[in-house]
């Protein structure tokens, strides 16, 4: 099955990035693919390339990695304006985009699921 | 067949970015074929009460911003009415017409949409 995820919250306050991440590998590891992540609101945080935990996960290296390996994961534009992002700060192979792309992963996906407070 | 999607908004309107974000996403989405219905509980209700002016919080009002929704094609508007009235208001405290459902009728109304954005 085809699965959508929308991330509403910033990494390492709450854990709704880290089970999305959780959720997002055990379902490819089922077989299933994924339409594509959206990082909404505070969850364009969790593709800040400078994160940098002293001996802790990197969540934004996590999300970076899922880009990698070929899954579409688009951090909102007007968002990422909002929490003062820079064009080199965004982590490698995570993209910026607008709801269209939302919308995209909304529209092709069989189940949507929501990760926020 | 448009898939639907039901934007639930869960909060107050300018205690947080939901309510506006909730928003600007039905507007973001509403043009690609999506078929939206948005859905307002809890605290979610005071987003529709009239004559919302947060100059003092240097916030732009949301309330108005529901009812031109029609332009993006979104028509159905749901309101939790156990939500209304413990909140001492009634319908004619809203800036719109908005369908009133109970406990069921918004369990319903989420189970029909495929998709649920809780803002």
């Amino acid at each position: 099955m085809k699965i959508g995820v929308l991330i509403l919250e910033g990494p390492y306050q709450h854990e709704a990035a880290d089970t999305a991440y959780h959720f997002i590998k055990a379902a490819l590891a089922r077989g299933h693919q994924i339409s594509g992540v959206f990082l909404y609101t505070d969850g364009v945080n969790n593709a800040n390339g400078y994160i940098k935990p002293p001996g802790e996960r990197n969540i934004a290296q996590r999300f970076s990695e899922l880009a990698g390996q070929g899954i579409d994961v688009i951090a909102c534009t007007a968002c990422a304006r909002f929490r003062g992002f820079r064009p080199d700060m965004l982590a490698e192979n995570v993209k910026l985009g607008g709801l269209g792309a939302l919308a995209e992963y909304i529209r092709e996906a069989d189940r949507f699921v929501t990760f926020g407070d | 067949m448009a898939q639907k999607v039901a934007v639930l908004m869960r909060k107050a309107p300018y205690g947080s970015v939901y309510t506006a974000e909730g928003l600007r996403s039905i507007m973001g989405i509403g043009v690609f074929e999506l078929d939206i219905s948005v859905i307002f509980v809890d605290d979610g209700v005071y987003a529709l009460v009239k004559g919302q002016n947060p100059a003092a919080l240097d916030m732009k009002p949301l309330g108005d911003s529901f009812p031109m929704l029609s332009e993006f094609g979104v028509t159905r508007f749901y309101v939790h009415e156990p939500s209304l009235r413990e909140r001492g208001l009634t319908p004619a405290d809203l800036v719109m017409e908005a369908e009133l459902l109970d406990d069921e009728g918004v369990a319903r109304a989420l189970k029909e949409s495929g998709v649920i954005l809780p803002f």
